[in-house]
């Protein structure tokens, strides 16, 4: 865990770029700033960073493209998206090409350091690592829900869930049965709470649901309690 | 088919209008009836005179002679009657044995009568035309009718009044109602004379029975037509609703779930497929949602790219005070704070391109239009921004061949011609020359903009001009190049009629071309001098 770690950030907004550098910097980060996809592109073929954090549009090569190629070198390289258009987003889906989270524009910086933070621990953990209560491994009957890994399995095939969607899925499956309001899931994916909208939280569970039914077509412990919020029921075996 | 209102009943007016000339035409067979009666009398005055002329030659005038007169007469079916000068009968077809008209006919008349005049329908026509009938008593009458009188001549008590007439010498008529019937019996009566002096006089009566069946029987028939015509008038404009009014209800359900928000834009008409009028109108329907469903569609994607192209600047602002107000270091400071200032500006720019590109369609149609001849007005624009930004890299007009002039709002022109070389500007090495080549090709004036910049990808040369794209190879987002100057540029180009294209230039840059319709002609070389720089 020595040794500075090397956070890409691939952002043609000048202001963006730098404001995210500076704040690398200061938790003690090394990154690693490119202006277009190309270019990035061309330093990654040489040496992978630890954190890529991608702009989707960008000149030259964009941010979708950038992602697809860099899933061609490394599958477990943490990818951040950073976009102004959560729509876009959902068309690509983050999963298909193999992103780990996004965060929508306006974000907050400490938002961004947050899961910088968390993806990192994660990428570099030893299977010897110590488990704190937070970081117990839930299981609900078919789900099963690794906090440190980040990875979700249902009835044995994992699913590629990102950290947004793990951590709304966690503070879920640990209470099954319990309804959580929008506003307690909010606070569960996004601790520094920024410009998060209830159809955030509504277009994250949508997303999980399909994922999950991905893996099997009969999955339906993700249930909205109209006006209240939703709630994760334990399937019937 | 509802004929409460609307098409179906108009047409079913109409289809029944055309009916009135053959109705009218039963209900005034009367002049028909005065043809015949007077045909009738002309008959029988004919008859009358051809037995006078017999007995005033006949050997001798007595009640024997006339009595072998009438005999001897085809009598037909009127009742010929010889009186001497006293107006005493001398004879009487009536009472000779004379042969009776053929048996089948004369048995004929009265079944005809019965069964004529007896059927349903011919009463409903009757019971119409008493209805005309009592309408007509209100009107006075213009047409004298033949003045029936009442006196009975029936019994033979006395000569009747035509009678009285032809001893007198004259010609003597009389029409009076046969009793017990409707018809009439006509007498006329004539003189006869023998060595120029009056000795008795032949009456023919007959009644006008012959003639009513003969009415009868045409009006009858008349009015099975008009009550078939009717039926099929009532046929006809329950088809005509049908293929009219029945898809013109369809289709303003149709419009109507529309307008109400129960159906989806846009439209689909059930009818579009027909092809006839109703065809026409559904597909000119079905248009027209297409078309608000266009424009829906296109606030909504202008909304959604607005809020995206700002959600970049708000992101730098943010990401800038953000990290200002963690910074202990004044540099720093400093410096984020210039760039939050300039992503205000950007944000600012923005804003005022937006409302600019939002609003330019209704202002064109507003702005008065007025004759710009391209030439001096693109001069003018390469000269201004010579002043205002130097000339390099260096801007070269050429004007072809000969010119016309454009109908446009010339500070409108400006804008777009500004845009367009603004663009270049931004593209093209410090070095290199923008070439402006202006010609005429047709009836078009065509302005090139022709940069050495790096060109266009061909998948990007529809694209430069959508609003917010921007393809800047190299250089960061964050300069001014909010990608709106180029769709600014196509909307006016566009509103004037006209067009704009891009492509790429042999040796590498792209080229803007400008095509707007030419006002009139061409003009020739030679008038080109003197002329006012904007206006003609």
């Amino acid at each position: 865990m020595d040794g500075q770690r090397t956070i890409a950030v691939v952002e043609d907004e000048a202001t963006i770029r730098e404001a995210v550098c500076f704040a690398l910097r200061r938790e003690g980060y090394a990154p690693d700033a490119f202006d277009d996809g190309l270019a990035a592109w061309q330093a990654f073929e040489r040496v992978l960073p630890d954190v890529a954090i991608l702009d989707i549009g960008l000149p030259r090569m964009d941010g979708l493209e950038l992602c697809r190629k860099l899933r061609t070198r490394s599958q477990t390289l943490p990818i951040i998206f950073v976009t102004s258009r959560e729509e876009e987003f959902d068309r690509v889906l983050g999963l298909e090409i193999g992103a780990d989270d996004y965060l929508c524009k306006p974000f907050s910086m400490r938002e961004l350091m947050a899961r910088v933070k968390v993806l990192l621990r994660r990428a570099s953990l030893t299977p010897a690592s110590a488990a704190t209560d937070e970081d117990a491994i839930v299981t609900v009957r078919g789900l099963v829900l690794d906090p440190l890994r980040l990875s979700a399995t249902w009835q044995g095939t994992p699913v590629p869930l990102t950290v947004t969607e793990f951590l709304l899925l966690l503070a879920l499956a640990r209470r099954p049965g319990i309804v959580k309001t929008r506003d307690q899931l909010m606070e569960a994916a996004y601790p520094e709470r920024v410009s998060v909208t209830d159809r955030t939280i509504d277009s994250h569970i949508k997303r999980i649901r399909r994922k999950f039914q991905t893996a099997d077509r009969t999955f339906n412990a993700l249930e909205s309690v109209y006006g209240a919020g939703y709630r994760y029921n334990e399937p019937p075996e | 088919m509802s004929l409460k209102r609307g098409i179906a009943l108009r047409l079913f007016a109409f289809n029944v209008l055309l009916l009135f000339l053959p109705m009218a035409g039963m209900l005034y067979l009367d002049v028909y009836e005065e043809g015949l009666l007077t045909s009738q009398e002309r008959s029988m005055v004919q008859q009358a005179r051809l037995v006078g002329a017999a007995m005033s030659t006949a050997a001798a005038f007595d009640a024997a002679t006339a009595d072998a007169m009438l005999r001897a007469v085809e009598r037909g079916d009127a009742r010929v009657r010889v009186y001497d000068s006293t107006g005493t009968l001398l004879a009487d077809s009536n009472r000779v044995g004379i042969p009776e008209p053929p048996a089948a006919e004369a048995k004929t008349y009265p079944a005809a009568t019965v069964s004529t005049r007896a059927k349903v329908v011919y009463r409903l026509g009757a019971w119409i035309a008493r209805g005309r009938d009592a309408l007509a008593r209100w009107t006075p009458r213009v047409s004298g009718k033949r003045p029936i009188s009442l006196d009975a001549d029936a019994g033979g008590a006395g000569p009747a009044l035509p009678v009285t007439a032809a001893l007198q010498g004259r010609y003597g008529a009389a029409t009076r109602l046969t009793p017990g019937q409707r018809s009439l019996t006509l007498s006329s009566a004539v003189p006869i004379r023998r060595d120029g002096r009056v000795v008795g006089a032949v009456l023919v009566s007959q009644s006008t029975y012959r003639v009513l069946q003969a009415l009868y029987r045409v009006r009858l028939r008349i009015f099975e037509v008009i009550l078939g015509s009717i039926a099929a008038a009532a046929l006809l404009t329950a088809m005509a609703a049908a293929t009219v009014v029945r898809p013109l209800r369809r289709l303003r359900r149709e419009a109507a779930a529309l307008a109400e928000r129960r159906d989806r834009l846009p439209g689909r008409f059930l009818d579009a497929d027909r092809k006839d009028e109703i065809g026409d109108l559904a597909r000119a329907l079905q248009e027209l949602t297409r078309r608000l469903d266009e424009l829906i569609r296109d606030a909504e994607r202008f909304a959604s790219d607005v809020s995206h192209e700002f959600k970049n600047p708000l992101a730098s602002i943010r990401a800038a005070a953000e990290m200002t107000s963690q910074s202990d270091d004044p540099a720093d400071r400093a410096r984020f704070l210039s760039m939050l200032m300039k992503d205000v500006d950007r944000l600012e720019q923005l804003v005022s391109g937006v409302r600019e590109l939002a609003r330019i369609d209704t202002q064109l149609q507003q702005e008065p239009l007025e004759s710009i001849d391209p030439a001096a007005l693109a001069a003018e624009v390469i000269d201004g921004l010579r002043v205002g930004y130097g000339n390099s890299p260096e801007m070269k007009l050429e004007v072809r061949g000969g010119r016309c002039g454009v109908r446009a709002t010339a500070s409108r022109l400006v804008q777009a011609l500004e845009n367009v070389l603004a663009n270049a500007r931004s593209v093209a090495p410090p070095d290199s020359t923008i070439d402006i080549v202006l010609h005429t090709e047709g009836r078009e004036c065509i302005l090139e903009v022709a940069d050495r910049g790096p060109g266009i990808p061909p998948a990007h040369l529809e694209r430069v001009f959508e609003r917010f794209f921007s393809y800047r190879p190299g250089t960061s987002r964050n300069s001014a190049h909010a990608g709106l100057g180029l769709a600014i540029a196509r909307s006016i180009v566009q509103g004037y009629g006209g067009r704009i294209a891009a492509r790429n230039r042999d040796g590498g840059g792209a080229v803007f071309e400008i095509r707007l319709p030419c006002e009139a002609a061409p003009f020739p070389e030679a008038m080109q001098q003197d002329r006012h720089p904007l206006r003609l």
